[in-house]
């Protein structure tokens, strides 16, 4: 009982430590750069959005004592990190941390679709080439599929999932007599979904949604990573055991990533914002202001508020 | 005995109760954690609900008479009811955590009764039912209504209409019922791959090698192992384990099979570890007086040897399903990250902790339903922990 | 080995066994060595294709880029000089040093903290309890690391953040050598106080008896006698607990800081460790970064013998009470 009475004590002495935290904010105080790593999607997207592509991928010219991190991590740190500035996809952020207006846009996706809000990235998909499946079968509903991505119906389905589509016109209903494949039991067919997992929840709403319209095919999605969205469709895995049939990427394609004609394009777009910790004063900062910070000319809170 | 002498003793017992609190302390504080952050998940529904939701596309003809049952009483306040189509829609929160319309009371002379199926002309029983979940409406002249913007928006924009194109819903998905079953097949398949060579070699290693150079070298290529990051373990299967089972078995790609062999090769080190440290343990004299007894060298080592180790390999046996469950970064190259609810040994599939990290990789990550599912684990740990300690009692007492 | 020539032999030579057991005895003793011969061909493999993979960025010019030196990979003190994807200034010298720190580190904490649990499960505590704390010890076991990493990342980052605010020093929200230390020692409890236990329990009864018998307490015993007894089981288990604190990536990774220069000794600083560096856009990245990450694994593999191997030559030093 003693060793019970103890443990609480240890616990409950913890517990107190942890959640001590005082609520005065101090401008004064370093800035702390929280940072993807070179090979993301978000971090080109976001350096190319405040003017300093050339940091997307060299982190030498980013001030010292950053600190590189996943969306996740980020998203944590700045729940603890009062002095830290960070930059997250437009869909995980919540209440938790502080998003930052941009240019004096508040980052909701209303201001994304109506286009004020300037920070964002494409997501993109690319499939098989076309003399490369396994059959017609799969190639048609693959074909259909992507109709399907740029109809409303998908873009409906995109919105739902925090993510921004492109402009289209046409229904499913409009364009579905073209595939007439969609007619038919699919029930059989296997096609398979790949490449980046930022994309994962999005393609998997797509496909769950697509595939009672086009005659029950199955779906099966294997979200590895952007660069096996076309490794595993037209790259050096693309008849290996993990082929796909549609992969994503939520980064443009790189030189070494083009495939053959009409195999590739964007679905939609995904809005980044930078966050700071809920105590933090500032509310606004300019893609100039940003530049500044993560190039270490601004080295504490004091120098941006001014 | 010196006052002094007790005093150290005292201290040094101090410390060895201190040093056993402290993985209790940590085993609550991680426990506190999950369940704090993952305990509003936790129901039945999710552990024997399918992952992926079953869609529906509800087309209407020209509607004619609307629906005029008022308000039922027994609605809640959240309940948002549109009396012109007869329906009763509510803001919820999937297992996802992402906002969804729930449908909460339809009336019997709604008109959406009438919907039918517009990716099957044929079906009669189509009919959208409480407890569906609405993604959109679909207007001919303007924007959807989507479950994005709430239930209050969906209704009012019905409301404005007499007709709408499409209304997209679904049954509710997210459950984790084929994870929970491939966690308990690959624990079974890789136990069954790997413990007869663990314990074998581990047999071998200390019963008939020679305490000699090459011995040496088995045993650190062995021991190698453990230092073996889990992602190399991946990429390893998915290069020779994956191939091997798509050739001879019915698999088309990476499967249950060659990711329970993958887990086989990591566990291999830890069991034959243990089991040697418990062979180690049984005095020469049992040896010699079997085989003195006429035994041969095989059977002194199942009827004498090994039964005295069981206690060890029992050890190795829950270590080595505390690593399978809780392996995720080898699986997700030597399984797949596919997430399924028919489950095959010959097909992808995840186990919960790659469910796990399918949910924290994600944007946004879901660290609540993480959460729920790591207290799943942890009660699936215990379980089997308890059980195989009672069977080993029951077997332990016969021998 | 010889043992076995030898049975070959005699098959040859007198094709027929005397009786039947010997032919069960050949046959399950030739079970057991293809076990063996299974089990340890593994790491040949895997060394083989990490090999096959890693060794391309050293010998082939990487898609124009050029070959990656050698020695500057080793010596290195900032991870990759210039643009990715356009760079082949990539060096680990610096992160080796990282990783090897954090990695002692940890089983500078936990090694008393499992051995002392490990004793007491096995010697001191009453039946019950100890059975108690096994089970605590395998559900420790069986946690996924991802889930110590969101624990890490959660309870483990914000306590380090306010700690370094008592002793006032502004950290970069908790990511550091610290954190990453706490978060590994966590891990590799579970494995050193199993595998210790299992050494603790090995010692014979006699040794325990005839120390109490020379007048010696309990806890004289326990200390003097036992653990150094049981001190090659222990240091097996150290093996493998610095071997899983090596080798651990997901949870280190989002406790680090993964730091691009150093080393990092500071316990505030940010860190990175082997693992943590390959894990580091593995999954976005594509050419000579995705294959550099393989070179990063085969030096993690290199470290780990060396270590392993140090850790047999300590082992074989500090002496060794033969049990059995």
């Amino acid at each position: 009982m003693k060793k019970i009475i103890l443990l609480l004590v240890i616990l409950l002495s913890g517990s107190l430590v942890a959640c001590s935290s005082n609520d005065d904010w101090d401008s004064s105080k370093n800035i702390t750069l929280y940072t993807r790593d070179t090979s993301s999607g978000t971090r080109a997207g976001f350096m190319e959005g405040i003017g300093f592509s050339d940091a997307a991928e060299d982190n030498s010219l980013l001030a010292e004592g950053y600190v590189i991190k996943d969306n996740t991590g980020i998203l944590t740190s700045m729940k603890t990190d009062e002095y830290g500035i960070g930059y997250i996809s437009l869909a995980s952020l919540n209440e938790n941390v502080k998003g930052l207006q941009f240019d004096g846009v508040d980052p909701t996706i209303a201001n994304v679709v109506n286009n004020t809000y300037g920070l964002k990235r494409p997501f993109n998909y690319v499939i098989r080439s076309l003399d490369d499946f396994a059959n017609e079968t799969e190639k048609n509903i693959t074909l259909a599929f992507v109709a399907f991505l740029h109809t409303s119906d998908g873009a409906d389905i995109i919105t739902n999932e925090g993510a921004i589509p492109l402009t289209s016109n046409s229904t499913w209903d409009d364009i579905k007599g073209n595939y007439e494949v969609c007619n038919q039991d699919n029930s059989a067919v296997t096609i398979k979904f790949g490449g980046s997992d930022s994309i994962e929840k999005i393609a998997l709403a797509l496909t769950e949604a697509f595939a009672p319209k086009c005659g029950n095919f199955t779906p099966e999605h294997d979200h590895t990573g952007s660069s096996d969205g076309f490794k595993r469709t037209q790259g050096s895995e693309k008849d290996g055991v993990n082929y796909k049939h549609v992969g994503f990427a939520s980064r443009p394609f790189k030189d070494t990533e083009t495939g053959s004609e009409g195999t590739q394009g964007q679905l939609a777009w995904d809005a980044i914002v930078a966050i700071v910790h809920l105590n933090n004063e500032v509310t606004n900062v300019t893609a100039e202001d940003l530049k500044k910070i993560y190039s270490g000319e601004y080295a504490t809170w004091e120098q941006l508020i001014g | 005995m010196s006052n002094k002498r007790k005093k150290f003793d005292k201290l040094l017992q101090i410390i060895t109760y201190a040093s056993s609190s402290i993985g209790v302390l940590i085993l609550s504080l991680i426990v506190i954690f999950v369940i704090k952050n993952g305990v509003g998940l936790i129901n039945w529904d999710l552990i024997t609900n399918d992952y992926h939701a079953q869609f529906y596309n509800g087309g209407i003809d020209e509607v004619t008479t609307f629906s005029n049952t008022s308000r039922p009483i027994n609605l809640d306040d959240e309940d948002v009811y549109s009396e012109k189509w007869g329906i009763a829609l509510r803001d919820g929160l999937d297992r996802e955590g992402k906002p969804i319309v729930e449908v909460t009371y339809i009336a019997e002379d709604s008109p959406l009764n009438l919907m039918y199926d517009k990716n099957n002309l044929d079906n009669a029983d189509f009919e959208i039912e409480v407890e569906n979940v609405i993604s959109s409406i679909k207007f001919d002249n303007k924007p959807s209504a989507l479950s994005l913007y709430g239930a209050e928006y969906m209704i009012n924009e019905l409301d404005a209409e007499n007709q709408f194109r499409e209304i997209v819903f679904s049954s509710l998905g997210g459950g984790i019922r084929g994870s929970l079953i491939t966690t308990l097949y690959t624990i079974g398949l890789t136990l069954i791959i790997a413990l007869p060579i663990g314990i074998f070699s581990a047999i071998y290693l200390n019963e008939f090698a020679k305490k000699n150079f090459v011995t040496r070298v088995i045993r650190s290529m062995i021991e190698m192992l453990t230092g073996v990051p889990s992602i190399i373990f991946g990429l390893m299967g998915l290069a020779v384990f994956v191939p091997l089972t798509t050739r001879y078995t019915p698999a088309d790609g990476a499967n249950l099979l060659s990711g329970s062999l993958t887990l086989a090769v990591i566990l291999l080190p830890i069991i034959i570890r243990s089991t040697e440290e418990s062979l180690k343990v049984i005095p020469d004299d049992f040896r010699f007086a079997s085989l003195a007894l006429g035994a041969n060298n095989s059977q002194t080592t199942f009827k004498v040897v090994l039964p005295s180790a069981l206690p060890g390999i029992l050890t190795a046996t829950l270590l080595a399903i505390g690593r399978v469950i809780g392996e995720s970064a080898a699986l997700i190259f030597a399984i797949g990250t596919t997430i399924k609810d028919d489950i095959s040994i010959f097909g992808k599939s995840t186990t919960l902790a790659v469910h796990i990290w399918s949910l924290l990789t994600d944007e946004p990550a879901n660290i609540e339903l993480a959460s729920t599912i790591s207290i799943i684990i942890l009660i699936i740990v215990l379980v089997l922990n308890i059980s195989v300690k009672l069977l080993s009692k029951k077997y332990l007492k016969r021998v | 080995m010889k043992k076995t020539k030898q049975w070959f032999k005699n098959l040859r030579n007198n094709f027929h066994f005397n009786s039947k057991k010997e032919i069960v005895d050949f046959f399950v003793r030739l079970v057991f060595l293809i076990s063996t011969i299974i089990s340890a061909s593994f790491i040949i493999i895997i060394i083989a294709f990490i090999a096959r993979e890693g060794i391309k960025p050293f010998v082939t010019d990487n898609n124009g880029l050029g070959a990656v030196n050698l020695f500057r990979f080793l010596s290195g003190r900032v991870w990759l000089t210039g643009t990715t994807f356009q760079s082949n200034l990539y060096s680990v010298g610096f992160i080796i040093i990282n990783t090897l720190y954090v990695a002692l580190l940890s089983l500078l904490i936990s090694m008393p903290i499992g051995v002392l649990t490990a004793l007491f499960i096995a010697k001191i505590a009453p039946k019950k309890l100890s059975s108690i704390m096994r089970t605590v010890i395998e559900l420790l076991a069986a946690i996924p690391s991802i889930v110590y990493g969101l624990f890490g990342a959660g309870v483990i980052l914000p306590f380090v953040y306010n700690f370094a605010k008592t002793l006032g020093i502004q950290s970069p929200g908790g990511n550091s050598v610290l954190a990453t230390v706490v978060v590994l020692s966590l891990m590799i409890l579970p494995t050193i106080t199993a595998l210790s236990e299992v050494a603790i329990r090995s010692v014979g009864k006699d040794i325990e008896h005839g120390s109490l018998a020379l007048g010696a307490t309990k806890t004289q015993t326990h200390f003097k006698v036992i653990l150094t007894s049981a001190k090659s089981g222990i240091f097996s288990a150290a093996i493998l607990g610095i071997g899983r604190a090596l080798g651990e990536a997901t949870a280190v990774s989002l406790v680090a800081g993964n730091a691009q220069n150093g080393p990092s000794f500071g316990i505030f600083q940010t860190t990175s460790t082997l693992t943590s560096t390959m894990l580091q856009g593995l999954k976005e990245t594509i050419g000579l970064d995705y294959d550099i990450r393989f070179s990063v694994g085969i030096v993690l593999m290199i470290v780990i013998l060396i270590t392993n191997m140090v850790l047999n030559y300590v082992k074989k030093k500090v002496g060794n009470v033969n049990v059995k």
